[in-house]
């Protein structure tokens, strides 16, 4: 939240305070709502008085003046909006684990589902692009706003075989990414980096250019065995976490078809909505003329005003 | 003879009359014929009317007149809780009630007026009486200390009237109410609060103590009234009622009642 223009504030906040003290003067001085009864103590006791009235009576009148105040002065506050010049790209695993039947079909045909739905929920001018890795990486779809090119492009996944090369990606979603804008790089992986590059040292550059890493385990708690190996399949959660907080991004574990759809429509929902201030200037003006207009209202409802 | 001393006579707390044995207290040891009716068990044989008693055949006692002289007492609140009122201040029928009061002194009838710790007890009898009662000035008001000096100088028997908001009973202590009521002739004229069927102001009000000065806001909405309300009816029927326990004849004044409140108290149109 920031103040454009704070001497106007300052000097608006004196002016409300000065009405404000001024009108209570009135009235108090005010005679023709007086009235002499008897004995004071019985009217105090018979009427039991109730205060919340007048309370809110003040609130409202002071939350009136306040935004006036914050409006003149000109008020940003912080606000999320939809960004629809960003750009993702979406790196998919496609190392030999991927092929593990612990999620329903296989951990691969899961992630290039979820992918796909992830594409179609983007918000439209966000441009998606993917990049599928195993022993090295390869760029299935460059960034496009076009949703059918990529989602075609998914089609020709490469099925799941080799290492597992998550720096190569990283680096290479990184190349594609423009130099400014809102970007941001997804990673759906399964197994622990034993190729390429070191992924926290790409993650880390990427996260000084503000490019936000997100980062997705996929794969059940008790593992899956890979198909044709007998070996089981591994998620270096710890180094999945560590990317992410270097790239300024999130970890996630899933271990379902479902849960990965979800988690990446929140990435998706995430990665396309940007927070900047926004001008609250007219915003001010409005509730505060609203404010007043039911402070008065609820005052002569009450009996305050005239 | 007025009709509020009549209804005085009538009502005056005495022993049973000698004589005659009535209960009507206008007839006693006087010299005034009043009736003559049948013998009862009883009755003092000095009253026997033997001529009467000859011509029926059966015995006759003569009632008379008893001679008796009044001794009329008032406490009026003057108070600046009078000086209210919707369209004119209490004060003004407080003043006709105690106009009416003093109009019953007969000649040899005495009054007296007890305001605070000051007795105002003329020398003269009757109207004259009440006349300086009526125009002499008080010192400042006090009920609880007029109900003490009632107690302690008025002789028994003793017609007191006291007229008031009575906002300085509401300490539950009725001793003082007690012993007046059996010592004396008493009545209570309470000064019915003028807003008793509703405030007239709503929304944000200053209530200002008419005695004290003391100031407070109060918001007055629809329950606050209605709820106002029902406190100063419930006020009046219990002042009502620790009068009427404590042997008092009371009544209430209303605004613009005056002296009808003071007769309709006494059963009078």
């Amino acid at each position: 939240m920031s103040i454009e223009r704070p001497l106007w504030l300052v000097v608006c906040a004196l002016a409300a305070v000065l009405f404000l003290w001024a009108l209570r003067r009135a009235q108090a001085h005010r005679s023709a709502s007086a009235l002499h009864y008897s004995n004071l103590a019985f009217a105090r006791e018979a009427l039991r008085m109730r205060r919340w009235p007048e309370r809110v009576l003040h609130a409202l009148t002071v939350a009136a003046a306040s935004l006036l105040a914050l409006g003149a002065g000109g008020l940003h506050v912080p606000l999320p909006h939809v960004v629809h010049n960003g750009t993702v790209m979406v790196c998919i695993d496609t190392s030999g684990s991927m092929a593990a039947t612990d999620i329903d079909p296989t951990r691969w045909s899961a992630a290039r589902d979820a992918a796909a739905a992830f594409v179609h929920e983007t918000p439209s001018g966000t441009r998606v692009g993917i990049v599928s890795f195993a022993t090295g990486a390869q760029l299935i779809a460059a960034p496009t706003e076009n949703r059918d090119s990529v989602l075609a492009a998914l089609d020709d996944l490469p099925s799941p075989n080799g290492a597992t090369a998550i720096g190569d990606a990283l680096q290479l979603a990184g190349a594609q990414l423009p130099p400014a804008g809102s970007r941001a790089i997804i990673v759906i992986t399964d197994g622990v980096n034993n190729r390429g590059v070191d992924p926290l040292t790409v993650a880390q550059e990427l996260g000084a250019r503000h490019v936000a890493v997100y980062t997705v385990g996929i794969g059940t708690q008790s593992g899956g065995v890979i198909p044709g190996t007998g070996e089981e399949a591994t998620i270096d959660e710890d180094a999945l976490r560590a990317y992410a907080q270097a790239g300024g991004g999130a970890y996630a574990r899933v271990d379902s078809a479902g849960s990965l759809r979800d988690v990446l429509g929140r990435l998706g929902r995430a990665t396309s909505i940007a927070i900047a201030p926004a001008d609250a200037t007219a915003f001010c003006a409005f509730a505060s003329g609203i404010l007043f207009a039911v402070s008065v209202l609820f005052g002569m409802w009450i009996g305050r005003f005239p | 003879m007025s009709a509020l001393r009549d209804a005085l006579l009538r009502g005056r707390k005495r022993p049973r009359a000698r004589g005659s044995g009535s209960t009507a207290l206008r007839r006693g040891d006087g010299f005034e014929f009043s009736e003559l009716r049948a013998y009862a068990p009883g009755d003092d044989p000095r009253r026997i009317d033997w001529a009467a008693t000859a011509r029926t055949g059966d015995l006759q006692t003569r009632v008379l007149h008893e001679d008796v002289c009044l001794v009329l007492a008032a406490i009026v609140d003057e108070s600046q809780s009078m000086s209210l009122g919707r369209t004119a201040p209490l004060a003004e029928d407080a003043a006709a009630a105690l106009r009416a009061w003093f109009d019953a002194a007969d000649v040899e009838d005495r009054c007296m007026r007890i305001a605070g710790d000051t007795l105002i007890a003329p020398a003269m009898r009757g109207l004259r009486s009440a006349a300086a009662c009526l125009l002499s000035p008080l010192p400042r008001f006090s009920l609880r200390e007029s109900l003490d000096l009632a107690r302690a100088v008025l002789p028994r028997g003793c017609a007191l009237l006291a007229i008031s908001d009575f906002f300085d009973l509401d300490d539950p202590d009725d001793a003082i109410l007690s012993e007046l009521g059996a010592r004396l002739d008493c009545t209570a004229l309470l000064a019915r609060d003028p807003w008793i069927d509703g405030l007239p102001l709503r929304g944000f009000v200053t209530l200002v103590d008419a005695e004290t000065q003391e100031e407070q806001r109060f918001y007055l909405g629809r329950r606050e009234r209605e709820r106002f309300m029902r406190a100063a009816c419930a006020r009046e029927a219990s002042l009502l009622a620790r009068f009427e326990a404590a042997g008092w004849r009371c009544g209430v004044m209303a605004e613009g009642s005056g002296a009808h409140a003071l007769f309709a108290a006494f059963g009078l149109q």
